[in-house]
């Protein structure tokens, strides 16, 4: 029998669940003091839960910043029929749930020395924000956020976005609540200049993510500056 | 019947899977057919810290025979084999990489699938 292979498992805490918007919530795990957990902005856990008698392994981005050793945040969508959200919505003050990680490599650890614009679709922010923040504490270029959302009780950490821009001269914050992110896109960033020194950092669910990734790298922009999440 | 040979870099011994094609998903994670979704449903592990999704690196496998007779890889499976420690010219993720016909396939699964790049 193959060995499988050995990874650190750790047991968080359920310590706060915040509503952030309908059929969805943000969950703040504590975390062990031992083993250490860190992680870099963008990368997610992979949780490990108990549904049904069997368990099932489900990735969730960490949405708040690694500057913080004994938390983590994650925030998910109840999804219809979703075996893991319907299971952490399920949960109280208390629980524990066990993860691996961090995993995933869609990170951001220093700005670009370029231009930044980030790009999130619904849930999609959650990786993006602590990149974001990354991003702005060390910035030496303009930083850009584009969000879109069904409506603007589902734009995630608004206010604190809207903070931002109004106290850090070079960011500025572009919700998306109707018309195409992909016109939108296309206009700012590909008909308006020919600047293709940007840097993109993409994250949403389905096939928005590749069609804004294919626009940018057919556009012109270097295709490793396009870095994206498809969820 | 399609054939899946296991080669293990951390010496365990191989494993030979025979199965049919188009009796898949044999089980829930990954793109139905892919080497994950076979493995798993034969009790050999291979990581998938995302869930068989695409979006991460952790099912890195590296094809040893039948490149070439395996579904083609798109462009958010090699972005992300690009950050994979130990790529190969024949890397693929196994969440992604379907196994179509009655073909043999030969893979090595690494020793280590270190995620963070």
């Amino acid at each position: 029998m193959a060995t499988p292979p050995q990874r650190v498992t750790y047991e968080a805490t359920v310590e706060r669940i915040d509503e952030l918007a309908p059929q969805t919530r943000s969950f703040v795990l504590r975390l062990p003091s031992t083993p250490r957990f860190t992680f870099r902005p963008g990368q997610f856990i992979s949780c490990i839960l108990p549904v049904g008698g069997d368990t099932i392994i489900r990735p969730y981005s960490i949405a708040s910043d690694p500057e913080d050793p004994s938390r983590i945040e994650i925030c998910l969508n109840l999804v219809p029929n979703g075996l893991g959200s319907h299971y952490l919505f399920s949960l109280a003050l208390g629980a524990v749930v066990r993860f691996t990680g961090p995993w995933g490599t869609f990170v951001l650890d220093e700005p670009p020395h370029a231009e930044c614009v980030f790009i999130a679709d619904g849930a999609g922010i959650a990786p993006i924000r602590p990149m974001l923040r990354r991003a702005l504490a060390r910035a030496t270029h303009r930083v850009r956020l584009h969000y879109a959302a069904a409506a603007a009780a589902h734009l995630l950490y608004a206010a604190e976005f809207e903070a931002a821009a109004r106290t850090h001269a070079l960011f500025s914050f572009a919700p998306l609540l109707h018309g195409s992110f992909l016109e939108e896109i296309m206009r700012r960033y590909v008909g308006a200049d020919a600047d293709r020194s940007r840097h993109f950092y993409i994250c949403g669910v389905g096939e928005i993510v590749p069609q804004l990734r294919d626009l940018l790298r057919r556009s012109g922009y270097e295709r490793r500056a396009v870095q994206y999440e498809k969820w | 019947m399609a054939t899946l040979r296991v080669l293990f870099e951390s010496g365990d011994p191989e494993r030979v899977i025979e199965f049919d094609p188009q009796k898949a998903p044999f089980q829930h994670d990954g793109r139905p057919g892919s080497i994950l979704d076979v493995l798993l449903a034969h009790g050999v592990p291979l990581e998938h810290a995302c869930g068989g999704n695409c979006a991460c690196t952790t099912c890195h496998v590296i094809v040893k025979s039948g490149f070439d007779k395996l579904s083609e890889a798109e462009e958010n499976e090699l972005d992300l084999l690009d950050k994979a420690p130990g790529l190969t010219p024949t890397s693929r993720l196994g969440c992604q990489a379907v196994v179509e016909d009655d073909v043999e396939i030969t893979v090595v699964i690494p020793r280590f699938t270190i995620n963070a790049a």
